[in-house]
């Protein structure tokens, strides 16, 4: 592994403060920021790995945080040290970590138990995953279970569907 | 009269560039800046940080020019579904085609200048915006 400090990445931080009340735009900017995935470094201090669109990102949403009455400052920061580097992907790998095992749990079960359900199952998991992937920046292993457990059940699907072209109600009846 | 917005452009600048051309102001000029204090002093700023034409509550760019200037066209809030998901991804609107236009728009940003970014996308957004107004021929309110 490369340890040279040039190799550090940079980091868009935002350190904000939105008033208490009212509720519905506070909420909003958490949810804004949960759906972006950021490290959670503080009260009201997260960060994202730097890139066009992640600090984009971060500064609409300290416009939001402004329009909202709060104070939003945005920064560009770099770990001093590769463990302190090293502690925020962590986090935010297990974050997704959790989010992939999840789909990887309801792949399985949809797997096991066949049901006329399982086309609409597979397509909620397809959507969840994209989800989970566009906020998944430092991808742990469980990544690719869940890829693997959802195609499993698209092939599961797909082999039931051929299957099930030449009798359909006899198919259904033992599913 | 000028527009400026920030360069390297994606869906939320390039759409509302194609929006003010085609439904603001015929006679647009669109100028790049990397900051707003590049933006030159008879141009009218927007997806820029702090403007009246820019991110606005949970409004992307393209949805406050609509509000902005009352276009209530529901083949341009169509538009407005798609671009508010491939720009911020929150699940506001159902709209499917969103990730197929964003990475449509992230390569062309790669390999285009904005200039020919903006030449190439007007006529995707005007097939899209007729496209659009035939399927909702037979009537459907925009979203409030």
């Amino acid at each position: 592994m490369v340890t040279s400090p040039a190799s550090r990445l940079r980091w868009v931080t935002l350190v904000y403060r939105v008033p208490r009340t009212p509720s519905t735009p506070r909420i909003a900017i958490w949810r804004r920021l949960r759906a972006l995935g950021v490290a959670q470094l503080g009260d009201g201090v997260v960060a994202l790995p730097e890139d066009a669109r992640t600090r984009e990102h971060l500064e609409w949403v300290a416009e939001q945080v402004l329009e909202a009455g709060g104070t939003a400052l945005l920064f560009r920061a770099e770990a001093m040290s590769r463990d302190d580097e090293r502690v925020m992907a962590h986090a935010m790998a297990s974050a997704r970590a959790e989010e992939y095992r999840d789909l990887t749990a309801r792949a399985n079960v949809a797997l096991a138990v066949p049901s006329s359900d399982q086309a609409r199952v597979l397509k909620r998991l397809r959507r969840d995953l994209r989800t989970v992937q566009r906020r998944d920046y430092f991808p742990p292993p469980e990544r690719d279970q869940a890829v693997a457990a959802i195609n499993a059940l698209a092939s599961a699907l797909l082999a039931a569907d051929a299957g099930a072209g030449a009798d359909r109600s006899l198919a259904e009846e033992f599913s | 009269m000028r527009w400026a917005t920030r360069a390297g452009l994606h869906i939320d600048r390039a759409s509302s560039a194609w929006l003010i051309r085609r439904f603001i102001d015929p006679d647009a000029v669109f100028v790049f800046v990397s900051g707003p204090e590049e933006v030159p002093a008879d141009a009218t700023p927007f997806d820029m940080r702090g403007v009246e034409f820019g991110h606005h509550g949970s409004d992307c760019t393209f949805e406050t020019l609509l509000r902005r200037h009352d276009l209530l066209d529901p083949a341009l809030w169509r538009i407005a579904a798609i671009v508010h998901e491939a720009d911020l991804e929150d699940d506001r609107y159902d709209a499917p085609e969103a990730p197929g236009l964003d990475v449509i728009l992230r390569g062309l940003s790669m390999t285009q200048d904005d200039e020919t970014v903006l030449a190439l996308t007007g006529p995707v957004f005007d097939g899209l915006y007729d496209y659009y107004q035939r399927s909702l021929l037979l009537g459907k309110e925009p979203p409030s």
